[in-house]
């Protein structure tokens, strides 16, 4: 499909769909204006760069006290260069919001720390279990409460960013717990990681919900209208192909790796020996190897995942809807290879100095692939009362799952 | 001038025009006379900058109204008229000439960061306070032995860390060193931060008593020069480093810098057993013992396997090839014994 066609152009001729989503009664009069637009991303790379070498320096100068800053550079000119309707974003977030977010978080693992001290002095009494010391008791418990709260923090994360953003001047919002949600979310992946992932599409389907239906737009909320069922034969199918695949790549490896091992009729010392003095020859005989093991992945196993994630996504835009404005997307299996596994790669070659070229490819993806039909009556949005919450993000950075 | 006015109140979009005298903005619908609104030019400011922003909104001092202006022409005209609007048309950024700044800024302190934590250590570490040292180290060390007991044979310990204690006052160390005896057969020993140092059972019933001095000899190396806690100081700050180059965001690359901190950490130590072994023939030569057992040790793991695992494992080992280290430490059997005989048998018998 070309990149400028609608995918939808027909579905969005007049008297298509009814307010509803319902087929309109016949004879109905039924004028919605479903105009289809894309979000417009005018940032440059370059520029986007200057802003982000600037933070690397600044954090290099204050050992990575600068980043609350930095980010909220990124975010300014991200926010900014991204429009929709012809009006842009606007991130009016600040630095100090978020270090106040990283204290408090800070303040949440002390406190966690000594609680842990305590249960170390009165329940273990000081001795040892085993081997089981006070670090081995501390490390298992930030694993047990840092799972969930990841969740949390995502959540919340995202309630900061939205309520810093604005559009036409509204600020935009996230209602809804983060705790609930990191409680479903926890509950979720617990009881799929039990049933051999066979439950992924609830998961999604009931993880994308809350987010989805609690952001705001001043007060127009967002619904949802997705099912795990509609999706349950394209996972199915996805499922027992992607077994089929690791099957056929183990069995592939194994022939080679074999094969590779006697024609060469190497004993295991010597293979040692190569990898503890690496010659030229060994690391290109290793990095050529990796490549082969790369291709075998990459070729059988992750465009799988990608063409099932790409539904997926394709699925829960399609499925969301803001008062009388409606969302598509048709992207594809390669561009969901482009965003998830080259631009993992890019930022792991680069060791992280290609980030901002993530970023960059990664609006204009969105400003290529997401398609808006209609616009909101702009009166009957208005601002809301609620302010959003004082700081920011504490959870999301100690947990180190934030990106921009 | 036309501009986009939103009013704060709805997300109404108002194509407006703007006429500015000095004392403020009027705003009104083309061909409308009448003012959607008046902003007196002293209240206006500038949300953002042109440099980040990519047109930064005009808005009211206490209002949520916004005014964009999207020419680049009539921002620069609102700018000569009312100077104060500045952000609003800064100088565009040469992306070229800045990449290449920040880009050697960002070099010139990575060097100047790796040689902080790679030299730095070497003087800041000894200026950490010891009693610091000493907590943390104690607490490594009761980590490490968790629930099983070191051994107690009074005189054996007293003999061993008599002879420590003397090798560290030799080399100018002003704190008290210990050392415990582990119950355990490996042929091994180590030292912690603050002066602890551990010995196995297995290397004290494996070795002669020449060899025992040698091995602590070269503990006392570690010790008086502070490796545990430079190498605890040098990891952290390497990892730091990666922390920081990586924008702190991905956690993916969190894991491969640690992994490459964790080499750099390896290459760290093979440099430390260097000074510690040269340090362990100058202390007992200076103290007029045999100084043989440094090199005679080595020579023994050798022959006990004479696949040598540190030359084996090159890259990955945190020792040097035990060949390279009895080159240099090799030394004729001159000097007085280590331990009287007396102590020596205690020692024997220090777990018994």
């Amino acid at each position: 499909m070309s990149e400028a066609s609608s995918p939808w152009v027909q579905a969005a001729g007049p008297a298509a769909i009814g307010p509803s989503g319902q087929a309109a009664a016949p004879g109905t009069p039924w004028n919605a204006d479903l105009t289809p637009s894309r979000p417009v991303y005018d940032g440059t790379l370059g520029e986007l760069y200057a802003i982000y070498l600037r933070h690397l320096a600044m954090m290099l100068l204050t050992l990575g006290w600068s980043r609350f800053w930095g980010r909220t550079r990124i975010r300014r000119y991200v926010w900014n260069h991204l429009s929709v309707l012809g009006d842009r974003f606007e991130y009016r977030g600040r630095g100090r919001e978020l270090l106040i977010g990283f204290l408090l978080a800070l303040l949440v693992v002390a406190a966690w720390s000594g609680l842990m001290y305590l249960v170390w002095l009165y329940v273990f009494h000081e001795k040892p279990f085993a081997t089981f010391g006070l670090f081995d008791l501390f490390s298992l418990s930030v694993l047990l409460i840092g799972f969930p709260l990841a969740y949390v923090g995502h959540y919340a994360g995202l309630r900061y960013k939205l309520s810093r953003t604005r559009w036409r001047g509204i600020r935009c919002g996230m209602a809804g717990s983060a705790w609930g949600y990191g409680a479903t979310a926890t509950f979720l992946q617990f009881a799929n990681a039990m049933t051999a992932y066979l439950l992924t599409p609830v998961v999604s389907v009931n993880l994308a919900r809350p987010r989805i239906v609690n952001t705001r737009v001043g007060t127009q909320g967002f619904t949802f209208a997705g099912r795990a069922g509609d999706i349950y034969g394209r996972y199915l199918g996805y499922y027992f192909l992607n077994i089929a695949a690791w099957i056929a790549a183990a069995v592939v490896t194994f022939m080679a790796i074999g094969g590779t091992i006697e024609a060469l009729g190497i004993s295991s010392g010597e293979f040692l020996k190569l990898f503890a003095h690496p010659s030229l020859h060994t690391v290109v005989v290793v990095l050529l190897i990796a490549f082969g093991a790369y291709l075998l992945f990459g070729l059988l196993i992750l465009p799988l995942r990608c063409w099932w994630q790409a539904y997926l996504l394709r699925y829960l835009v399609t499925h969301s809807r803001a008062g009388n404005v409606l969302f598509a997307t048709a992207i594809s299996t390669g561009q969901m290879w482009g965003f998830l596994v080259l631009n993992y790669l890019i930022v792991l070659l680069t060791l992280g100095i290609g980030w901002p070229w993530v970023m960059h490819r990664t609006m204009k993806l969105i400003a290529g692939q997401l398609w808006i039909y209609g616009a909101p009556q702009g009166s009957e949005i208005r601002q809301p009362v609620d302010r959003g919450p004082g700081y920011g993000e504490g959870l999301l950075d100690m947990f180190d799952v934030s990106g921009v | 001038m036309t501009a986009r006015y939103y009013d704060g109140l709805t997300a109404e979009v108002q194509e407006v025009m703007l006429k500015i005298t000095s004392h403020e903005l009027l705003i009104h619908r083309p061909g409308e006379s009448a003012a959607v609104a008046r902003w007196p030019v002293a209240d206006m400011v500038v949300l953002g900058d042109s440099h980040h922003e990519a047109v930064p909104p005009l808005a009211l001092r206490g209002s949520e109204a916004r005014l964009v202006v999207e020419d680049p022409a009539w921002r620069a005209q609102l700018v000569s008229l009312v100077p104060a609007l500045k952000p609003l048309a800064l100088e565009p950024v040469k992306v070229v000439p800045r990449l290449g700044a920040y880009s050697l800024a960002i070099v010139a302190l990575v060097g100047l960061f790796w040689s902080a934590v790679d030299y730095g250590t070497e003087y800041a570490v000894p200026l950490l306070p010891y009693t610091l040292q000493a907590k943390l180290g104690k607490a490594v060390f009761e980590e490490m032995k968790g629930d099983k007991e070191t051994c107690k044979g009074r005189a054996g310990l007293a003999a061993i860390n008599r002879l420590a204690n003397d090798l560290a006052r030799e080399a100018g160390y002003p704190h008290e060193v210990t050392v415990h005896v582990a119950d355990g057969m490996e042929v091994n020993a180590f030292a912690l931060p603050g002066g602890i140092i551990v010995f196995f059972r297995g290397l004290i019933d494996n070795a002669t008593s020449t060899q025992v001095a040698g091995v602590l000899a070269h503990e006392i190396g570690h010790v008086v020069h502070n490796h545990p806690m430079k190498g605890v100081v040098r990891a952290y700050g390497i990892e730091l480093l990666f922390k920081v180059l990586t924008g702190g965001y991905s956690d993916i690359l969190s894991t491969f810098g640690t992994g490459g901190g964790a080499l750099l950490a390896l290459r760290n130590g093979r440099a430390f057993e260097r000074e510690a072994d040269a340090t362990a023939v100058r202390l007992l030569e200076q103290r007029g013992l045999r100084a043989d057992g440094v090199s005679t040790f080595f020579e023994k793991i050798l022959k006990d396997k004479p696949e040598d695992a540190a030359t084996a494992r090159g890259i990955w080992s945190s020792h040097p090839p035990t060949q390279e280290r009895i080159a240099a430490t090799k030394r004729p059997p001159d000097g007085k014994l280590p331990f009287t005989p007396a102590e020596w048998q205690a020692l024997r018998n220090v777990c018994k």
